[in-house]
């Protein structure tokens, strides 16, 4: 591991942490809208893998790319969080594994 | 100086991240969220995105973080309960993790990095809003076009989503 | 023209039969009399083929296809040599008479058109038998003789008894043809051909060893059953639940001497092997003598005379088996005017005494019916082979053949002698003395379209042993009447009468009581414990297998196993969108790695 001169491998195990982490709190907490924000995480270490790559490659393709997903995640957000209300307003709960009907 | 700004917010962003994760009040995770997002911006500059830098500003930490701010408001969201830990998930997790890890080192051999470091400069304007826009006017208008159709659908859908039934 | 004649022979009745049961069920007179015209037509038609030419030679008759591979060939032909020819006038000549007869005795009978419907099926196939120039088309109308059996023994649907002894009669059968079709596959296999005319060829230069004795056996088992000879021959006193004309023509005239018939068509083959020929005469030997030790203690008049139809039959196979297929045929002849005879006059007998058929409960009828026991006394003479009666020639031929084996000379001479004695135990008994029953006393005679097919009979049975009828049956036929056999036959024969009429003469009820005689040497009951048993003990298990195993174990437990994956597979599905999301993410990481490892994302 290299200090002082960072490579596009060092961007690259940032991003996969990043995700790691994001993975983490989408299985292991219970409310909802925390989960919805572990999904950010996600998607932003995707976004920097993306431009970190693009930035080593001298391509400005990626870049392109991660606008598309900031822009797709904001609506993603807001339909996520229009669902949460409606479901909120039925079931008066927001965990999880108390929202688990669609099953055998 | 690349080195220097890489680490401080590299690690920044992962102590709100972790921080996100581990905290139980809404709020705090709310505000965790949004340093990180500051963070990922950051890191951005680092690599000449300026424009990607500023659209995750307003974009995400501008409006999509005051989204999750009204709905916690909205649904008075509480504070998460103490539960004792669910230790399959935890091992699930871990599991997932480290097999990630592991296969990530094996296939890492397989793609040669150049192995160039980062260097300020070297990018000759990647980044700006007018390089941006000469691609995504030219090469990828029509994806351009589909996502303003995308975002309709999502305004549309919200709206129908959030209607309350008439009180019959 | 008369190329196609047999076709014309052939389909006639069978199209009798059809428009009956198909059109004119409704009108019994309408249908008897398209039956019997049928039948008259086939009379015709084959007295036209036996006088045409000069009756030698086979007359060339162009076959309907139907099979034809590369080796195999087996279409519907005629084969219409003298043997045919002859056979064919028999039984249709015979069958017309007992038509005639039948107009009589069934003109109260409400079901008269299907009666008429299945005699012209079973001239049908009598005749296709007869007519067949393969063993293949002769075993579908062998079968089909089988079914007409089944249908007449069974007419009376209303009697449990009948419709029993109608099961009887098909299910012995299909035993015999059981060894039947493995002898016709084991010909074909053995000989490359099922055709009659190419056998003679065919079997030139075969060594005898035992598949040839084998296919030989199997053969003759089509006519053990058919034939009712040891051990198949349960089924034929049985057979007399069905109306007196079927028992008449089916069951002593025509359809028992299928068997004999075949036999003699595929005598090349037999005569390969010296075992099949010694087998079959020395059966035939021991059916002369057995049936007529039962026939001592019997009190039906049908069933007496349906034991000395086992023992004749038995006369004609030991004649074959002895290789003297010239003498079987003589005596089928004559056997059929004969019997057929007897039958119609025990058929006027029990019609006259108002359907009683026991021996015993008649008496006196030589005044009351003087014509019917007129004749009756003329086929007694004749199946006793008292001379100058036509069996006598008969069967004297056949005790010539047995000259060269003394043991079968010995038991069919002593089956004379017992003949001889139960013949005129029945007459005395049911004829003589004083009526021992109200419906014997006003006995009367029949119409007459019962008495001119007895009368026709009658002079058929004294002077065919006058005719040269060998000329017309084909086959060799010994001559040589060697004089010790022709005196110890005649002699033990007309001793058989002694003993009879010292017994039986006045006599009111039987002095003889041999029980092992009467219950048929307890043949039916040894049937009923070990084969039915053992049949219904197979069926069980078989059913137990199907239960257990068929339905049990494959039916419902492949049910239960996908039901039980299915369960399984459904614990999957809980519900919980972080197990959902983990399994997704993981698949992911798998997806990735398999495609790194393959190169494809470099």
């Amino acid at each position: 591991m290299n200090f002082g001169e960072i490579t596009l491998g060092h961007y690259l195990a940032l991003s996969s942490l990043l995700f790691l982490i994001g993975l983490a709190g989408v299985i292991l907490r219970r409310s909802l809208l925390i989960i919805m924000m572990s999904l950010e995480l996600l998607l932003n270490a995707a976004n920097l893998a993306l431009v970190a790559v693009g930035r080593f490659q001298g391509l400005p393709d990626p870049q392109v790319a991660v606008f598309f997903v900031i822009t797709v995640a904001a609506a993603e957000v807001s339909l996520g969080l229009a669902i949460l209300v409606a479901i909120f307003r039925i079931r008066k709960t927001t965990a999880a594994d108390q929202l688990a009907s669609l099953r055998f | 100086m690349e080195a220097v700004f890489f680490w401080v917010f590299a690690a920044g962003l992962l102590i709100s991240a972790s921080a996100l994760v581990a905290f139980r009040n809404p709020i705090t995770n709310a505000v965790c969220l949004v340093v990180a997002l500051l963070m990922q911006a950051a890191l951005f500059i680092t690599l000449e995105a300026f424009f990607l830098a500023a659209v995750q500003v307003i974009v995400y930490a501008g409006a999509v973080m005051v989204l999750f701010l009204f709905v916690i408001m909205l649904l008075d969201v509480k504070e998460e309960a103490r539960r004792k830990p669910p230790w399959a998930k935890i091992v699930a997790v871990l599991g997932i993790g480290g097999g990630a890890v592991f296969g990530a080192t094996k296939i890492a051999t397989l793609f040669p990095f150049s192995g160039k470091t980062l260097q300020w400069g070297e990018s000759k304007g990647g980044g700006s809003a007018a390089e941006l826009g000469r691609l995504l006017f030219n090469s990828y208008s029509p994806l351009f076009l589909a996502t303003g159709v995308l975002l309709l659908v999502a305004t549309v859908g919200v709206v129908v989503l959030c209607r309350r039934d008439p009180e019959s | 023209m008369l190329a196609y004649t047999p076709y014309l022979i052939l389909f006639l009745p069978l199209l009798a039969a059809v428009s009956i049961r198909f059109f004119l069920n409704p009108f019994p007179r309408i249908s008897v009399a398209v039956s019997t015209v049928a039948c008259f037509g086939s009379f015709l038609g084959s007295l036209a083929l036996l006088f045409s030419g000069s009756g030698e030679g086979v007359l060339a008759t162009p076959a309907l296809p139907w099979i034809e591979w590369a080796g195999f060939r087996a279409n519907f032909g005629i084969l219409a040599d003298p043997l045919a020819r002859g056979m064919a006038a028999l039984v249709s000549g015979v069958a017309f008479l007992v038509h005639l007869y039948s107009i009589a005795y069934l003109q109260k009978d409400p079901s008269r058109s299907r009666f008429f419907a299945e005699l012209s099926l079973f001239v049908f196939s009598m005749l296709g038998i007869v007519l067949a120039d393969n063993l293949i088309s002769m075993f579908i109308c062998w079968e089909l003789v089988g079914v007409s059996s089944y249908l007449l023994i069974g007419f009376w649907v209303e009697r449990p008894a009948a419709g029993a002894a109608a099961n009887q009669a098909f299910l012995v059968n299909r035993v015999g043809d059981f060894g039947f079709i493995l002898g016709i596959l084991g010909a074909w296999a053995l000989f490359g051909t099922v055709h009659f005319a190419d056998l003679p060829e065919r079997v030139v230069g075969m060594a005898p060893g035992w598949a040839v004795t084998a296919i030989g056996l199997g053969l003759f088992c089509g006519c053990l059953g058919k034939s009712a000879q040891f051990p198949l021959h349960v089924w034929l006193p049985d057979s007399m639940e069905g109306p007196t004309p079927v028992s008449s023509l089916l069951h002593a005239a025509t359809m028992v001497v299928a068997g004999v018939y075949m036999l003699i068509r595929v005598l090349p083959i037999l005569e390969l092997s010296q075992t099949t020929m010694m087998t079959i005469a020395w059966v035939g030997g021991f059916m002369t003598l057995f049936p007529a030790l039962i026939a001592c203690q019997q009190n039906d008049i049908k069933r007496i005379l349906a034991y000395s139809t086992l023992s004749e039959i038995a006369y004609m196979v030991m004649a074959v088996g002895l290789g003297a297929p010239g003498s079987a045929m003589y005596h089928l002849t004559t056997h059929a005017f004969f019997k057929c005879l007897l039958f119609l006059a025990a058929g006027s007998v029990i019609h006259g005494c108002h359907e009683e058929q026991n021996i015993w409960k008649m008496g006196g009828l030589m005044k009351r019916m003087p014509f019917t026991v007129f004749v009756f006394l003329l086929g007694t003479l004749a199946l006793c082979g008292i001379p100058p009666v036509s069996g006598f020639w008969s069967k004297d031929s056949i005790f010539a053949a047995t000259v060269h084996h003394p043991g079968l000379a010995g038991l069919s001479m002593i089956a004379g002698f017992f003949t001889s004695f139960f013949m005129l135990r029945m007459i005395l008994v049911a004829f003589t003395g004083e009526p021992k029953n109200d419906a014997a006393r006003h006995a009367h005679e029949g119409s007459i379209l019962m008495i001119v097919p007895m009368a026709i009979l009658a002079l058929l049975s004294l002077v065919a042993g006058l005719f040269p009828v060998e000329r017309f049956l084909g086959g060799t036929y010994e001559d040589g009447h060697a004089a010790w056999t022709l005196w110890i036959s005649l002699v033990l024969a007309l001793a058989g009468f002694i003993p009879a009429y010292r017994l039986y003469r006045n006599a009111s009820h039987d002095p003889l009581d041999v029980s092992f005689l009467r219950n048929k040497f307890y043949i039916d009951e040894f049937y009923q414990r070990v084969l039915v048993r053992t049949q219904d003990s197979f069926a069980k298990l078989a059913d137990a297998f199907e239960g257990w195993v068929v339905r049990g174990f494959l039916l419902r437990g492949s049910g239960v196993v996908a039901r039980a994956s299915g369960q399984g597979l459904r614990l999957v599905q809980c519900g919980q969108v972080q197990v959902y999301a983990a399994v997704f993410i993981l698949g992911v990481f798998f997806l990735i790695g398999w495609l790194c490892r393959g190169g494809v994302l470099r």
